[in-house]
């Protein structure tokens, strides 16, 4: 198994309220790993500590070993824009930035210092082709994003990301905001992109996890109860509260 | 035990409803009332300011005693290079083409010495400082807002005209007791600034989180999302401070008329000259309160109303070109 994520003995705390209870996790490059549980249960909290978005917390305070790639990402020396660069994110609510389609991939490339406006218009192009958008938006690079469908806006976000060529994609709930054939388009492409990149999704639809996930974990109440391959996971749950919660007795 | 059936009566709802009506008549009559001191001044100035380029004024000195003027040609009035050719009291041949140009400058100069410092302060308040830094901050932008012009202008007077006599000390350059276009831009400047912050950091405020961890999650630095996400998501809000700041500034008087210097004619460039806005042109050198020179204000006032129309409409215009298309 080739690991890209370490964690050890995570905990996490709110100011008083403990969030993440001792949370032991290996996730797998080129995989698609699933977070689910119920509301609360602190898996959006878990996945923002992976690219170091809950920093920006300042009640929020963080211990355990956190390896990325084999390295202390939670180190003094280990650059938080470094890593942010490396585990890219998607969030709930599309949230293209206002401006222009172009600029909107071009944005991550332009912030670390490249100018070159032939490069810049390759990676635009490929990170478009990759999240399947290229073709509804190649004749309108310079319209603004805002002007999109939420499904395209989504697909555009994952297209930002790609344009910073990340080892991890994040994503936060990506099509909980999206209807049924726009989720389905972000379910194809992630499929799709777990060739070329580590997926952590995290979601609250059961469904979702067993049909694009390799691997789940189960959170209640800020611990991990179940962790293990997908198929695995729904077939024979060991943990019968898992079991309860994948036959829809509560949550 | 009284039930609420017995209150609700004919009679009682009658009574609330012939309340409603009176209420409601005192709402409209205060509104009319103050929508009609607002026609009752634009109908006097319009009169007052219309008079010189219509009537035949007296003019009298000691020397000629009673002439007749003739009425202001409007033409020579808009483009004038020099406030009042031959004699006052026995001419009529008034100009405020260089104060409407010289206005615009000190107005465009004022802008650009305010608006960075603003911006940069209003992003300090609502996303760099700590809570309780960034309250104080508000409140004493908000002191600023609320100091009366007259302290502006005298402060200017004592201080910013002896700073601007310092500098023009370096380049051996003699100022009118640093009364000059450089004092008037500093001071107005300053008016402004509060406007410009406060309307800007609640734009700044308002921009969606969601943007701000986007841009963050993308390994961009804070300075990055503040300059580049942060500023262009503000950017409507910022540039309807910057309209309001124009429209301050263009109108202000009191403060103006103390450092300018009150120019006599021609545009001046010069930061260590004099110079002369529509207001200071307005407010100084009123001796009588009928007589040409007198209602000749008014005219300048009229033109200054069409100067703020004419700049808020062409600033709004760029504004709706330059950031509209990316509101939702």
């Amino acid at each position: 198994m080739d690991a890209i994520f370490e964690l050890k003995n995570i905990n996490l705390y709110y100011g008083q309220t403990q969030a993440i209870k001792g949370i032991d996790m290996t996730i797998e490059r080129n995989k698609v790993t699933a977070f689910i549980g119920p509301s609360g249960c602190g898996k959006s909290t878990f996945i923002r500590i992976l690219n170091r978005m809950n920093d920006l917390i300042p009640e929020c305070k963080i211990d355990g070993n956190i390896e990325f790639e084999g390295q202390n990402a939670y180190a003094k020396d280990y650059d938080v824009i470094e890593l942010r660069t490396k585990v890219g994110m998607v969030f709930q609510k599309p949230n293209p930035f206002p401006m222009s389609i172009y600029d909107n991939i071009a944005y991550g490339p332009r912030c670390q210092g490249v100018k070159n406006k032939a490069q810049l218009d390759e990676i635009v192009e490929q990170s478009l082709r990759r999240s399947a958008l290229w073709d509804e938006v190649k004749d309108r690079m310079k319209e603004s994003a805002m002007g999109l469908s939420g499904g395209q806006q989504q697909r555009l976000c994952i297209a930002r990301t790609i344009a910073m060529e990340p080892e991890v994609i994040l994503m936060d709930e990506p099509t909980s905001a999206l209807d049924p054939i726009a989720t389905q388009k972000i379910e194809d492409l992630i499929v799709e992109l777990k060739e070329l990149y580590t997926i952590v999704i995290v979601t609250h639809n059961m469904q979702q996890a067993a049909r694009i996930s390799d691997n789940t974990a189960f959170f209640m109440l800020g611990e991990l109860i179940e962790f293990g391959a997908t198929d695995k996971l729904f077939a024979t749950p060991q943990n019968p509260k898992t079991e309860e919660y994948i036959t829809g007795r509560f949550g | 035990m009284i039930s609420i059936r017995d209150v609700v009566t004919k009679e009682n709802i009658k009574r609330k409803n012939t309340i409603d009506g009176v209420t409601q008549a005192i709402f409209m009559a205060s509104a009319i009332l103050s929508a009609s001191f607002i026609v009752l001044i634009i109908v006097f100035i319009a009169f007052k300011g219309l008079s010189p380029f219509l009537l035949n004024y007296e003019g009298y000195n000691f020397q000629q005693g009673t002439v007749d003027l003739d009425p202001v040609n409007p033409i020579s009035f808009l483009t004038g290079s020099q406030w009042l050719g031959g004699t006052l009291g026995l001419s009529s041949d008034y100009g405020i083409g260089f104060a409407i140009i010289n206005t615009l400058i000190v107005v465009f100069l004022a802008i650009m010495l305010s608006v960075p410092v603003s911006v940069f302060t209003a992003l300090f308040i609502a996303k760099v400082a700590p809570k309780r830094l960034a309250n104080v901050m508000r409140t004493v932008v908000e002191l600023l807002a609320s100091i009366p012009s007259i302290i502006y202008g005298v402060f200017g007077l004592g201080i910013i005209t002896q700073f601007v006599v310092f500098v023009a000390g370096f380049f051996d350059y003699q100022t009118a007791a640093g009364l000059s276009l450089l004092s008037t831009v500093i001071v107005l400047s300053i008016m402004i600034l509060p406007t410009i912050t406060a309307v800007s950091e609640t734009s700044i405020r308002s921009v969606d989180k969601t943007i701000i961890d986007g841009s963050l999650a993308l390994g961009a630095s804070d300075i990055q999302t503040y300059m580049k996400v942060v500023l262009t998501a503000a950017k409507s809000g910022i540039f309807a401070g910057i309209i309001l700041g124009v429209g301050r500034a263009l109108g202000e008087a009191t403060a103006v008329a103390l450092v300018s210097g009150n120019l006599f004619a021609g545009i001046q460039l010069n930061p260590l000259g004099t110079t002369a806005t529509l207001t200071s042109r307005m407010l100084l050198g009123i001796k009588d309160t009928t007589g040409i020179d007198y209602d000749i204000r008014f005219s300048i006032g009229l033109v200054l109303m069409a100067v703020i129309v004419i700049t808020n409409l062409s600033l709004n215009f760029v504004m709706k070109r330059l950031g509209g298309i990316h509101e939702q």
